[in-house]
């Protein structure tokens, strides 16, 4: 059971690394501080040359039936690459004056061949710090030139780009869900060794994934972020956007429906219409609407699980996913039972920078026999323990609160922290420790943490979780 | 009254190695290296007839250079050609210092002889106070909860012996040195009962800190430490050194300000707004023994809505010392 919870905690976590790190192919320094994180975009490249305006919002099934029809159909991976070719371009960044990239990803060409879809997370750092990082793109044919970003997408991790001069062959958007077990292909530029096709299985999509993802059976690795995921007409159905790290094949597509919205926007590259200050607000305010709706979204069913006395808060929102298993003590004659819910942050505002997500570990130490005294000192250890995230590049340091509470039932020392983003004011980390006392053989030792969310929110989460907490043999 | 004068030759450690007394106005004494010297010095940097000292009919000494290259000097000046006259002081001849004193010289009143506390009960606080230390290092050893507690006990009781003995040794032999007396068991009770009282005094600080909810409290066990260590390095410098009072408090203020730097690092940690807090404060916290009330969630909250502030005050000094590489703005 441990081990289940281990595996999926660890699956989320990796998938959100590594989409928070996707650019960082080619930089050492943003990549160690991450679980190796693999990203491989895939797209289908349209296999004719068909001109048909994605951002239509309506959708004609008629046509599209026919459309479809009339494609090529073929389960060969090299027709696909082959068609798919020169619609699909390497996406660089570089730091500065400098000649070598600082990270890489991939995009595809889209509408009118002008516009080129990608990840938000390829091209993050140009946005954040426009006058640090500069975008270039690199064609099939040898062509190479300066990129600017045009719209970004935050939540669904998607931004279209254009270079001036540039215009590829398009490919053509398929706005449905592949059926489960459709083939399926992805193409990008895996760690920089080249244009690169890899053939799997599309899945559907995942479910109670807060994020529309669909989920690709087939090999994506970091720098294939933000290519084409193609169907077997050479549609693409979807950008590659993230993989699972240490597992065997398991992929995340971007549903390419969310694709025409965004073109719509498209307008003027965001550099010449925003400054820097106010692109971040932009930003800011896509994850700000999402963490309401995702973190603070009121809970369906239970939301509580009973735990040796304790009542404890599990799903406050509808998105979390908890897992119960006993952990090593940190004494032979301690032991924990914990149970761990999260809400992983699916949105980097950066790269190595998540934000929007939610942690609830709560920890049962009972004592086998210590001494009153022992046992407190055991809890203290437990309660210290605490995970130390991120970096003082991205975040100030932390402001605390001490104090003793009355909860429901039991009275608990609590110890909120609570720090600010530096390039992002209106985002907060919270780290919560809750502690039972006065028990002498049995302890909760409850910690929520809280990713990137406004302040307000962050205390009407926090006022939900302390509310919830319980003692009721 | 008959003038006398009596000469001291000082050695390196401060005493006297050799004290001569002359009488009558009129006598004279001769230091330098020749053995018709009536004060004979071992040193290369006097000659052999380096100074004249003379008492005169008033009691004083005039003191006259013998025409050296090196000269003589009378509490830090050179004797001029023509001599000069003391009542009493220090003369440097070459590196041998002498001492003089006559009945110019004011002498004290009796000083009244009282055996001071910690001599007099020297045997029973040394015990006492290694047992404390003891205590302490035994307490924490069981706090572990070891799955040896003889062993752990062990370990921790030589250790603490181990050190309170080199500790002990230093200054007794620092004393032995500059007083010809070893007392081990006075130093034994400064060091034990200092450092028991740092130890139990910063647990019982944390304890209170806890109990009252007020975590500047905490930092009492620093103020606790600090003292301590000034108390007891003040006694162990009286002990084993020749030094004033003043020389003596100096010493241990300057010491006793880096040990509070040291202890304050640890008490407070480097960096205060951590998040990992727990640790913070007493190892233990006893049962219900708080004296402020608890708070209920919505009092907590409202404390909790001022960290937005205090976060926003800790991003402004992020961003002054470390400005944002492109803020763009």
């Amino acid at each position: 059971m441990r081990t289940y919870g281990l595996f999926i905690a660890a699956a989320w976590l990796c998938t959100v690394a590594t989409g928070a790190a996707a650019q960082t192919a080619g930089a050492a320094d943003r990549a160690e501080r991450l679980p190796p994180p693999a990203e491989t975009p895939a797209v289908p490249s349209p296999t004719d040359e068909q001109q048909r305006p994605p951002g239509e919002e309506t959708i004609d099934e008629a046509a599209i039936e026919a459309e479809i029809a009339a494609q090529e159909l073929s389960g060969e991976a090299q027709v696909r690459l082959d068609a798919a070719r020169d619609s699909v371009v390497q996406i660089q960044g570089f730091f500065e004056g400098s000649e070598s990239s600082a990270f890489h990803g991939s995009g595809f060409a889209v509408e009118d061949g002008r516009r080129i879809v990608t990840n938000y997370h390829v091209v993050a750092q140009a946005v954040m710090y426009p006058q640090q990082y500069r975008l270039k793109y690199l064609a099939s044919d040898g062509r190479e030139g300066p990129l600017h970003v045009l719209a970004i997408d935050v939540r669904n991790d998607l931004a279209i780009v254009a270079a001036d001069d540039l215009e590829l062959p398009p490919l053509k958007l398929r706005p449905d869900i592949p059926a489960q077990g459709e083939r399926a292909w992805s193409i990008g530029f895996p760690l920089n060794l080249g244009l690169t096709i890899t053939e799997g299985v599309a899945n559907g999509l995942v479910e109670n994934r807060i994020a529309e993802r669909i989920h690709y059976t087939g090999a994506i690795n970091g720098g294939m972020s933000g290519g084409p995921a193609l169907d077997r007409r050479g549609r693409v159905y979807g950008v590659n956007v993230s993989v699972v790290t240490n597992r065997q094949l398991v992929g995340f597509i971007v549903p390419a429906k969310h694709i025409p919205a965004l073109l719509a926007r498209a307008g003027e590259p965001l550099e010449k219409q925003f400054s820097a200050l106010q692109l971040r607000q932009r930003v800011t305010t896509q994850v700000l609407a999402y963490e309401s709706e995702v973190l603070e979204a009121e809970p369906s069913g239970a939301d509580t699980q009973p735990v040796r006395g304790f009542v404890l808060p599990t799903e406050i929102t509808p998105y979390v996913e908890c897992s119960t298993f006993d952990e090593r003590g940190p004494h032979v004659r301690v032991r924990v039972e914990v149970i761990s819910c999260r809400v992983p942050s699916q949105l980097s505002v950066q790269s190595g920078v998540p934000v929007a997500g939610l942690t609830m570990q709560h920890r049962i130490v009972r004592s086998a026999g210590l001494s009153p005294l022992q046992f407190e000192r055991q809890v203290n250890d437990v309660a210290a323990e605490t995970p130390r995230t991120g970096q003082p590049a991205h975040v100030a340091p932390f402001a605390c609160h001490d104090g003793l509470v009355s909860l429901d039932g039991f009275d608990a020392r609590i110890s909120t922290c609570v720090r600010q983003y530096r390039l992002f004011a209106e985002l907060y980390d919270f780290s919560v420790t809750v502690v039972s006392i006065d028990d002498e053989t049995q302890a909760l030792v409850s910690r929520l943490s809280l990713q990137g969310v406004a302040f307000d929110s962050g205390e009407r989460i926090l006022k939900r979780y302390l509310g919830a907490l319980q003692w009721k043999p | 009254m008959e003038a006398v004068m009596l000469i001291e030759q000082v050695g390196a450690l401060g005493h006297p190695i050799l004290r001569q007394r002359f009488s009558g106005a009129g006598a004279e004494c001769r230091v330098g290296q020749d053995l018709d010297c009536d004060i004979v010095v071992d040193d290369e940097h006097a000659a052999a007839q380096h100074a004249l000292l003379t008492l005169l009919e008033d009691g004083r000494v005039r003191v006259q250079d013998l025409g050296t290259h090196n000269g003589t000097r009378v509490g830090g000046k050179r004797v001029p050609a023509d001599g000069t006259v003391i009542e009493q002081g220090e003369i440097i001849v070459g590196h041998t210092r002498l001492h003089v004193r006559t009945r110019h010289t004011p002498i004290g009143q009796e000083r009244v002889f009282r055996r001071e506390f910690v001599q007099k009960y020297r045997t029973p606080l040394a015990a006492g106070g290694v047992a404390a230390c003891i205590a302490y290092a035994g307490f924490r050893q069981w706090l572990n909860a070891p799955s040896s507690l003889s062993r752990s006990l062990i370990t921790g009781t030589l250790i603490t012996l181990g050190v309170l003995s080199l500790w002990t040794a230093i200054w007794s032999l620092m004393t032995k040195l500059n007083k010809g007396r070893w007392e081990v068991r006075v130093h034994l009770t400064i060091a034990s009962m200092g450092a028991a009282f740092c130890a139990w005094g910063y647990w019982v600080g944390g304890l209170v800190a806890y109990a009252a909810q007020w975590s500047v409290l905490a930092q009492v066990g620093v103020v606790v430490v600090g003292a301590t260590a000034f108390v007891a390095l003040y006694l162990h410098l009286r002990e084993a050194t020749r030094y004033g009072r003043h020389i003596a408090l100096a010493f241990a203020g300057a010491s006793t300000i880096v040990i509070s730097a040291i202890a304050w690092v640890i008490a407070v940690g480097v960096d205060t707004s951590d998040v990992n807090r727990m640790d913070l404060g007493p190892d233990v916290r006893l049962e219900t023994r708080r004296v402020v009330p608890n708070r209920d969630i919505a009092e907590y909250l409202i404390e909790v809505d001022r960290l937005q502030r205090a976060a926003g005050r800790e991003r402004q000094k992020s961003l002054l010392n470390a400005p944002l590489a492109d803020a763009g703005d």
